[in-house]
Order: C-alpha cells, then structure tokens, then sequence
C-alpha cells in the first residue's frame, strides 16, 4: 500500500521559474522516507504541498489513496501531520497544554476528552513535566517536541517532518530524532523528512535526493549512495564511511559499500593482520 | 595578544528578579590571526561572551584588553565607534539585519556610519561583495530577491566592508545547507590565510572545528573550561566525551579502528592519512 | 524591558488570582465607571480602601503600584503647570513673581492625581492577577452575544491571544536588530537627523521583513493543524463562575451605587 502516490506534480509560486518541475514518486505505508537536496531545490515546497497548504499548477497527489483537492482538504488534513522548522513560529498556545490543545480544538475534540489525550502525547515527547510552562522558558528541541505532540494529538497517518532539526543545537537534534525514530518504531506512521542530516538519511528506508525542482536519484539509502557519478553531479554529501571507503580503495584496499562506521569496521576487521 | 580577558564577569538584568549570571572571572588570550572556535551548549554564555569584544556587552567585573584598547568595568569605552570598526561582529541570521533597497547601499550602510565618503563606502562594498562571492548583477538587487545563501553573504560582506581587523562570527553557517557551510567557512578560512584576518568562530558544529579552526575554546556554565590547539583537542576523544561533544567522524573513525584492533596513531588527522594507516595494516594481510 | 509594570502579570498564589476573568473584566470596568461619578473625598476615600484591600488580597506590594505610577508622575507635573497657569479661582496660596498659585489649581490636580491612581490600582487588580490567555478568554466570552450582531468574538480573541504571544519574541529580535547594526556602526542615541532617520530605519524594516516571515510560517503552521476562521470548534479551557466570583462583583456593583447616589446627594 502506498501513503503518497505523486505524479506530474509542478507548481511555480510566479511566472518566472517553475519550482516543482513534474515530479512523480511515491511512499511506502509505514515507511521512513527522506527527502534530501540542497537549499532552493524545491524540497519545502513538495511538502507544502503535500499538506494542502499551496495549490499544485498540475498533476496528481493522493495520500492514503484520497485525492487532494478542495473538496477532500479537510479529510487530508486530518490524515497529515507536519512539523516545520522554526520552533518559535508555529508554537501557537501560551502554554505547551494549550498549544497541543490547539488542534484538538480545530477538530473539535469534545473538551472532555481533552486532558487525556494532551497528557498521553505529552508523555510520548517527554514533555509531561512542562506542560504547564510557557515557550519562552523552553529550548529549540523542547518547543519541537511540543509541536510534534501537537501534531501527533491529531492522529496522523502520515507525518513530515520539514528540516524539523536544522535550527536546533546538537543536543537538540538528537533528541528529536530520538523521538522521531521511537515514534516510527511504536507506531505504524509513515515518515517523510526533509533533512541535511546524512545519518538520519543512511537510516532511512527509502531516500528522494531533489535538484532544481525535479527527483534526481530515488531509491534505498544503498542504491542512491552506490551512485558515485549522480552523487557528484549533484553534489550530496555522503556518509563518512563512504568517503573512508573511496580512501580505501585509492590505496587499494577493496571494501564493500557501508552506510555506516560500524558496518566499515566490522569488514576491514576481517582482513587486519594485528589479530 | 590582540584580545585579552581578565577577571572578566557579566550579570543580566542586575537587581531584578530576572538576574542572571552569565559570566564568571573569565581569564582568556586569544591568539592574533588565527581562527579560534568558542563551542559549548546553548546558554553556556559564548554568545554574552563574544558580544564583549565590541563593547556591546560591558563587563561588570574585570578588564578587557582589544587591539590597542582597553575596556575596564565601570568605565565608559573610549572610542567606541573605532573599535566596532575594528572588531566586526556577525550575529546569527544576519540576514536579518538587512534593511537597504539595494544591496551595494545595504553594504555601504556601514563604512558610511564609519565616517566613509560616499564613494569611497561603495568601492568598500564593491570590494567586500567580491570578496564573498556575489555576482555584480546582484548588487543593484533588492537584498529580498537574493536566495537564502546570497543573503547570509550579502550581510557578511556588510560587515566586512567596514574593513574589520577581527571577525568574529555567531553561528554563521546555521540553517543552511552542506554545500552552502562548506563554501561559506572556507571564505573565512580565506579571509584568515590570504589577509591576515583573526577570526573567531562560534558554533556547534564539530567537523567545522575540526577542519577549519586553529584553537579552540570551550565555555561552560560561565566559565572557560578548556582552550588549547584544535590539534590537541581532538587527539583522542576522551576530552570531548567528557563535555558531552560528539566528535567530529573521522576521529569517531579512528576510535572505532583501535577498538577493533587497528594501530593509529594519534597525530593522525586527516582522512588520506587514515586510509593509509588501515591500508597498511590490512595489506600485510592480503 | 525588565522594568515596566503596568499591565504585566504577576504569578501568585491568591485569593484573586483564582476568580474568574470574566468577573474580573466586568467588575474592574463597573468601579472604573463609578470613578467618574464626583462622589467627593468621602467617595473617593471609600474607593481607594476597597481597592487597597483588593490589592492585599491579591499579594500585590505597593511599590509595585508605585512604579506603575511612576511614568504617570511627568503628566501630573505636566498638568498642576497647566493649571497653575489657567485656573486663577478659589484662594490665593502663593506667588512667585507674576504667578499666583490658587487653591483650585491644586484641588483640581490632585482630584486627577487621585483618580489616576485609582484607575492604576484597579487595572493593575485585574492585569496582575490574571493570566494573558485567561483574560483573552475573558474577553471572547463577554463578546459572545455580540456575535450575532457580527462582532468576531473569537477572532478578537485569538488576535490578541496571539500578539501576546509573540510580544516576547518580537522584543528578543529587536533587542537583537539593535545589536546587530549597532555593530555597523548605528548610533541610536547621537546623530544628525538624516542619521537617525537611517539608524530608525535600520531597525524598523528589518523587524517588519522578520514579523512578516513569522507571520506566514505561523499561518501555515494554524492552518496544518487544522485551524479554519470562522469554523466550529471546541475549547480545551472552559471558564466557571463560582460562589465568589458573584460576591465580587456584587461589590463592585455596590461601589458603583454608592458612587452615584453620593455624587447626587453631594
């Protein structure tokens, strides 16, 4: 079953230069997709438009096998999560109670029934203890957590995650993709992130590298990191067990292709003459 | 010694109920042109910290020596307007901070403020403009037209223009992308080699430490933890475990090779040099 | 910014703290009213023991009225010169010079001073006991029958709910925008004219391109999760009158009749 089905999707905000330039791929239910590329290939925008929140020129979106259209928003909505990248701007409530209310609210969840479900996706994000605190009093990573309780709250099939990370510090990052990662193993979610984060791609399920608005490489993290040519020409960074592998093999030394330190490692430990 | 701290200490929002210290008795040299990594957790006090070296923050304790100047607490700084030409101060976003209809007169905005003529402010932006990489076609732009990178640029060079014998930098590659970091430290990396520049650096960012920096700085709690070369920073991984940093990969690379039985040694900071290691030792194998 | 007072919200644990906004807003708004009935010093003496007990109640310091005062000081001088100058009835107290102070220029002064502080000490009850969100709540509720004469109660309400929100954050990035071209050589304080047009304008479009980019990402933000002007929707914070809430505004309207009915026998 597929989350997103795209196809001959384009979109331009003016008349000038056509930001999504008909790209079609689709999403695995329950996958961890990631979206990579550089700054102005168009990734933001495909998310946007996923959640309903610009109007595709052309071409098709289906999520959960509904189309997206006008007529269906609200249905999609409901199914769609997404969480930015500025912590501050989408913090909406006084409190992080009030702020995961937020969309209860929307959805007209009976006020009753609210408390609950604050608390039990407050304590999904670790935020239980603060849920009575204002923005100003938490950092980057808190107020993320407390957008993805809100969103979460909502329940969502799918969730994005639009450089959720980029503007937090270290500490930050990797407690949102801790959180991330638990939610998609506790979870049938599907994942979709937009991300920088070359580790968090390697450990993804299935990867989209974007390029001036079109899809140009797509498959499992292995396939597209296999493509040294593509890689290049677009110019992706890769994880550093593939830059040591490319030292390796300039000094003859063969290895296979590994996403990550360990697995490297774990091979050249094979052939070390110390043992 | 172009900048020195002694005994230097600062408290926010002195005699309210939202006090808080910032800063300890910071005792602090920093070496003339080389680039110096400040690094510790958010709230660790690096940016109270850098904010003193052009006198926007004032100490509340203690003396700061800068260049040929001195900045004692409790005492109005002389030649204040100098010394913010001297020690130019990019914050984080500095985009933010444009505000001019074009870009060549948002660049020229601050040499003029520094008593520069007219035309002399524009060949100074001209210069600096070139320096970071913008095309001429952008500079009679509109500073909103240009992309995220070209603004973040754009309001370096506003900086630099003012002819900066220091450049000291918060976080300036944050928010954008590998390839944007990438092109933007190597500039500052230029600008320490190629003029003599001495730059610090404020950042989160381990590899940026690792490949482009000199010394390194480490604030914690208000306080300066440890300063010594990037060379000896990194030559094992105890030190940065230790503060809770996450090494850059390449020394995580070779942490993970000793544990598994590689010899290395610890000079060995780069990656050619690495795979030359592993290669011998796998070889005699083979 | 850490020391403006008027208007900010102390959190404390009190016996006000705890009423209901609504009772709050309406009892606040029926003894501002009876402040300008002329009840005299009696009336007068009457209200400032009530309120002054309001503000124990609440935990409140007095010198935390007194710095809410403090900007008003500068409009009271200000005034009694003005009045100094034009009011020439009642007795003659003094003279400088040409100018005779008369006691009507005094009285009609501290009349003023009187009631100002009066309207200070009974804001300040409602703005200091009261959270933000709660009094926006507040407001929404109270406008609620005027929602069918097309007042956009809820839209009030979230407006302000949300500018309160962002005041902080708007705060931090100027105080920020000033450093940063503080650092570009602005001068905020000294300067030509044409300087400290440029050095006003160096902060001002900055703060609006950034306020402009909040803005967008905060609608995108409401709109993702849901949010639809003028659409159904329940409310997490449900307000309830209790026992106390109507005695407090049961004495809030007595002042008010008190007032009234000592301006008119007076």
């Amino acid at each position: 079953m597929k989350a997103i089905e795209v196809s001959h999707l384009t979109f331009a905000y003016d008349d000038t230069k056509t930001t999504i330039d008909d790209i079609s791929f689709s999403v695995e239910e329950g996958s961890y997709t990631t979206i990579v590329g550089h700054n102005g290939s168009g990734k933001s925008t495909v998310a946007k438009l996923l959640a309903g929140l610009l109007e595709k020129k052309s071409g098709e979106i289906k999520l959960g096998g509904l189309d997206l259209n006008m007529k269906n928003l609200t249905a999609i909505r409901s199914m769609i999560g997404i969480v930015f990248q500025n912590p501050d701007n989408q913090f909406i409530g006084s409190t992080v109670r009030d702020d995961i209310a937020f969309g209860l609210e929307n959805h007209c969840v009976p006020q009753e029934q609210m408390d609950d479900i604050i608390n039990l996706n407050a304590g999904k994000v670790k935020m239980t203890k603060y849920l009575d605190q204002e923005p100003t009093r938490l950092s980057g990573g808190q107020k993320q957590r407390v957008a993805i309780a809100g969103v979460l709250a909502m329940k969502p099939k799918i969730l994005i995650f639009d450089e959720a990370t980029s503007m937090l510090d270290p500490q930050g990052k990797d407690e949102i993709k801790k959180v991330i990662t638990q939610i998609h193993e506790e979870s049938s979610l599907t994942i979709l992130s937009i991300t920088h984060d070359i580790d968090e791609v390697a450990n993804s399920d299935a990867v989209i590298a974007m390029n001036n608005g079109k899809i140009a490489m797509a498959g499992t993290p292995h396939e597209v990191f296999s493509d040294e040519k593509k890689l290049k020409e677009i110019q992706l960074d890769i994880p550093f067990s593939m830059k040591m592998q490319g030292a390796l093999k300039r000094r003859g030394v063969n290895v296979g292709n590994h996403l990550t330190m360990e697995g490297l490692v774990k091979e050249l430990c094979q052939y070390n003459s110390n043992m | 010694m172009p900048i020195q701290f002694e005994h230097v200490s600062h408290t926010y929002s002195t005699g309210t109920p939202y006090e808080y210290k910032a800063l300890y008795d910071i005792n602090l040299e920093i070496e003339e042109g080389k680039i110096t990594a400040i690094i510790g957790m958010t709230g660790s006090g690096k940016s109270t910290l850098v904010q003193h070296l052009n006198a926007l923050l004032l100490p509340e304790k203690g003396t700061i020596r800068i260049l040929d100047r001195t900045i004692t607490a409790g005492e109005k700084p002389k030649n204040l307007k100098s010394l913010r030409g001297d020690v130019g101060l990019v914050f984080q976003f500095p985009e933010y901070q444009l505000f001019e209809e074009t870009v060549i007169k948002d660049v020229a905005f601050g040499p003029k403020n520094f008593g520069a003529s007219e035309e002399e402010a524009v060949k100074k932006a001209k210069h600096a403009l070139s320096m970071v990489g913008l095309p001429a076609e952008t500079y009679e732009k509109s500073p909103l037209e240009l992309s995220g990178g070209q603004k973040r640029r754009a309001a370096i060079a506003g900086i630099l223009a003012m002819d900066p014998k220091i450049l000291v930098l918060d976080e300036p590659t944050a928010g954008l992308d590998p390839l944007g970091t990438v092109s933007m430290m190597s500039l500052f990396s230029k600008l320490n080699r190629e003029m003599g520049k001495t730059v610090l650096i404020v950042t989160h960012d381990m590899e940026q430490v690792f490949k482009y920096c000199d010394n390194v700085v480490v604030v914690e709690n208000g306080k300066i933890r440890t300063h010594t070369s990037v060379q000896e920073f990194f030559a094992d991984s105890s030190l940065c475990r230790e503060m809770n940093i996450l090494p850059p990969a390449l020394i995580r690379m070779k942490d993970l090779l000793k544990e598994a039985g590689f010899r290395i040694d610890d000079n060995i900071q780069d990656l050619d040099r690495l795979a030359y290691a592993v290669a011998r030792q796998v070889k005699k194998h083979g | 910014m850490g020391n403006i007072t008027l208007g900010r919200y102390i959190p404390l644990d009190s016996p006000i703290h705890k009423m209901d906004p609504r009772a709050k807003i309406v009892g606040m708004l029926l003894v501002l009213i009876a402040i300008f009935f002329p009840a005299g010093w009696y009336g007068y003496a009457i209200l400032f023991a009530a309120v002054a007990f309001c503000i124990i109640l609440a935990k409140l310091s007095f010198t935390f009225i007194w710095k809410a005062m403090r900007p008003m000081l500068f409009m009271l001088v200000f005034l009694l010169v003005i009045n100094t100058l034009f009011l020439k009835t009642g007795t003659p107290l003094f003279t400088i010079g040409s100018f005779t102070m008369y006691s009507d220029a005094v009285f009609q002064t501290l009349y003023i001073a009187v009631r100002l502080l009066l309207m200070v000490m009974i804001t300040t009850c409602l703005t200091a006991t009261t959270k933000p969100l709660d009094m926006t709540l507040g407001i929404e509720d109270l406008l609620k029958p005027f929602a069918k004469i097309g007042v956009p109660a809820h839209e009030i309400a979230m407006l302000i709910s949300i500018a309160l929100r962002f005041i902080p954050d708007l705060i931090d990035e100027t105080q920020r925008i000033i450093k940063a071209q503080e650092s570009r050589g602005v001068d905020l304080k000294e300067g030509k004219i044409t300087e400290r047009i440029m050095a006003i304008l160096s902060l001002i479009v900055p703060l609006f391109v950034s306020a402009f980019q909040r803005a967008e990402d905060l609608a995108n933000a409401m709109e993702a999760r849901g949010y639809a002007p003028g659409e159904k929707r329940t409310r997490y914070k449900v307000l309830k009158m209790q026992a106390r809430d109507y005695v407090l505004l049961l004495i809030c309207a007595a002042l008010l009749g008190g007032m009234i009915a000592l301006s008119i026998i007076l």
